[in-house]
């Protein structure tokens, strides 16, 4: 803390979250004040029902019986003109008992965009069919550590699903959450995992086969900073437990690995762009999701996916952020919310965008069938992250003396 | 020097406006110049000392502060003279040429680092056409400095501006009939009368070009010792938490940055003693 007692960001060491990234809170309305409120939907055609949520640029969100739906409020001068013809429209639908929208903001890392934005619609329908308002869910997406430091700095997540367990024991040394977290939800608190595969350019024209073979001259390797982003650091891991499964030294092994990166970005998909946008580099060090998104989004007939021999198992964890829950019909939320990933209709949706889930009985045969066995090394048998963090991606530790030894 | 030391302004409200813009300058500018300071204070100049003192953080320093300055000087000449063409000459398409001066301020950084990056990746227009020639943009140094050109070129261009436009044509005809050469009436009429502006524009432009981060993110590479820009190495150490690091690059950044800023009021200081008021 400053002398003067605020977050350090005012003083111009942190950017401010730029605004797009603080999500767009619905106010809740309080159901005293909800009233017939009359909106204006794209064209010319109106609504009318209780206003349930306000959203920051001006449009409110009404529940009319039937469905709920978004649009600009009326003035009153308009209304007066509409009130009879609401008033039929009334007559023929009883009003509906005002109901509370709640908000949640899940705080999530960079590969997760796509996995999230069908979770939050699934999920939403589901919330609704158990009998409860449509929930507003805003997920906010960018590096891990740094998404933690916002959690940490003061953004309001009641949820926070990130890339390494590390950065919600950070959130949870501040204070907001409690720090056995991990042991409140299955698997470790992961609902999804995923491991490190390579993407190399159609036809393997460098044959490239496993980890040794990175390290040959004029290789170029593309990975992310392993000190801003969490997937970079199984990247290294998995190097390093590639090298100690060989009886090589690891060291000088993932040493070599990073003097072959032409680019380091800051996180995993700013890699995945330069690697498959930008031709930069023979092969992407990626997540097993990254990696086949990247299949997807830019054609089959691009890059192949090898997978190596040994790699890790990465383990991104959920958390529910006790600091920020508001109310119990907020926790309740959360806590569906999460649990939800953990639901055979969740977990397909993982296996769908290309994660390892635990339960495939609602997935698709040919999701689960993608995932070929590989030796996969956990952090537990790295020794954990309270100690691999500090020991190899804190200040001066052995991935900041790659850089400077020789 | 004879002057003495309570000089009563004939105008009226100074001292009014004067706590006005104090204040407000305090509150925007020294206020958390001072938090930072503090904050490195509370840690200590041995502390400061050891953070700094690294190879990796020296690299990174003289990398900002050397494409910075280059950039800068580059600016300093084409700005002169986009400002000059700009003023002075009538052609199709001169305003919006005009108005495309300013994109760089209105552009956010981090969508002209992405587009600067399309550009000048090696599979990209400009930069396969780079590539053909050996010649590697963006992910090296080059790439940092096409950078900091862009969103350094308007400060110098628009603080040129206006002195162009005061020069009357009647002072170079003057000379001319006087006898003066084209490069003798450039060197000795107009480049001392643009100097102070120009110089100006020259300091904005590096200022804003060694704290640069956006758009230089995307183009660099960001190897240590490298392509890795004194920035960075700062947001790299917030990511680990260590304020106090963070803050102890911030303020070798601050240090250096106003010796050099300085060093550019003594030139302008002096080569307006030179030539007189302008």
């Amino acid at each position: 803390m400053t002398p003067f007692g605020h977050p350090p960001y005012l003083f111009g060491l942190v950017p401010l979250l730029p605004r797009f990234l603080v999500a767009r809170k619905a106010r809740p309305v309080s159901t005293e004040t909800s009233m017939q409120t009359t909106i204006l939907l794209n064209g010319n055609a109106t609504a009318q029902g209780l206003k349930v949520a306000e959203l920051t640029d001006g449009r409110v969100t009404i529940e009319t019986g039937r469905e709920r739906v978004t649009g600009w409020p009326v003035p009153a001068t308009i209304r007066g003109a509409l009130s009879a013809l609401a008033l039929a429209v009334l007559a023929l639908g009883a009003a509906p008992a005002p109901v509370q929208a709640e908000t949640l903001l899940n705080v999530s890392y960079d590969p997760t965009r796509e996995l999230y934005r069908e979770v939050n619609a699934a999920f939403a329908e589901w919330w609704v069919a158990q009998g409860n308002a449509a929930p507003t869910i805003e997920t906010s997406h960018g590096g891990s550590g740094s998404q933690a430091r916002a959690v940490v700095d003061g953004l309001e997540a009641q949820v926070v699903t990130l890339a390494l367990a590390s950065d919600i024991d950070r959130i949870a040394a501040a204070g907001k959450l409690p720090a056995d977290w991990q042991a409140a939800l299955p698997h470790n608190s992961s609902p999804y995992t995923s491991t490190i595969v390579f993407l190399v350019r159609e036809g393997n024209p460098k044959g490239l086969a496993d980890w040794g073979d990175l390290v040959a001259d004029g290789v170029e390797v593309i990975t992310p900073n392993p000190k801003t982003s969490g997937g970079a650091r199984w990247n290294y891991l998995a190097a390093w437990a590639w090298a100690e499964k060989n009886g090589q030294d690891p060291q000088a092994f993932v040493g070599k690995l990073y003097k072959n990166v032409p680019v380091l970005d800051s996180g995993a998909r700013g890699s995945t762009t330069t690697f498959a946008q930008r031709g930069i580099g023979d092969v992407l060090l990626a997540w097993e999701n990254e990696a086949y998104l990247a299949l997807k989004e830019l054609g089959e007939d691009q890059f192949d996916i090898v997978v190596p021999s040994v790699s890790v198992l990465a383990e991104p964890p959920v958390a529910l952020v006790e600091g920020n829950i508001k109310t119990d019909a907020q926790r309740a939320l959360a806590t569906a919310y999460l649990g939800f990933l953990y639901t055979p209709e969740g977990q397909a949706l993982a296996f769908k965008h290309f994660y390892r889930a635990w339960d495939a009985s609602a997935a698709a045969p040919e999701d689960v069938a993608r995932f070929p066995d590989v030796d996969l090394v956990d952090i537990a048998s790295f020794g954990g992250w309270s100690k691999v963090q500090p020991e190899h991606f804190g200040d001066g530790g052995i991935f900041d003396q790659i850089y400077v030894a020789k | 020097m004879g002057k003495p030391l309570v000089h009563r302004s004939p105008m009226p409200g100074l001292g009014l406006s004067m706590g006005v813009t104090l204040t407000m300058l305090s509150l925007v500018v020294l206020l958390p110049i001072g938090a930072l300071l503090l904050r490195g204070a509370s840690y200590g100049i041995e502390g400061i000392w050891d953070t700094v003192n690294r190879e990796r953080v020296w690299a990174a320093l003289l990398l900002s502060f050397r494409l910075s300055l280059l950039a800068a000087l580059f600016n300093l000449v084409f700005g002169v003279l986009l400002a000059w063409v700009l003023v002075r000459y009538r052609f199709p398409g001169r305003r919006i040429l005009d108005a495309a001066v300013d994109l760089p301020f209105a552009l956010p950084t981090a969508v002209a680092g992405i587009a600067l990056t399309a550009l000048y990746a090696p599979n990209g227009v400009l930069g396969s056409l780079a590539a053909g020639v050996g010649w590697k943009i963006a992910y090296s140094q080059w790439g940092i400095f096409l950078a900091l050109v862009f969103v350094g070129l308007p400060f110098v261009t628009r603080t040129v501006q206006p002195v162009v436009e005061e020069i009357e044509r009647e002072v170079e005809e003057a000379s001319a009939t006087l006898g003066a050469s084209r490069l003798h009436t450039l060197r000795h009429v107009i480049a001392p009368m643009l100097a102070p502006a120009a110089l100006t524009g020259f300091a904005l432009s590096l200022a804003r070009a060694v704290g640069e981060y956006g758009s230089v993110i995307f183009i660099a590479g960001n190897i240590p010792l490298k392509t890795e820009i004194a920035p960075l190495l700062i947001v790299i150490q917030l990511e680990e938490f260590n304020y106090d690091a963070a803050a102890a690059i911030g303020i070798a950044m601050l240090l250096i940055s106003f010796a050099m800023l300085l060093a550019i009021n003594l030139i302008q200081v002096w080569s307006r003693r030179r030539i007189g008021h302008v």
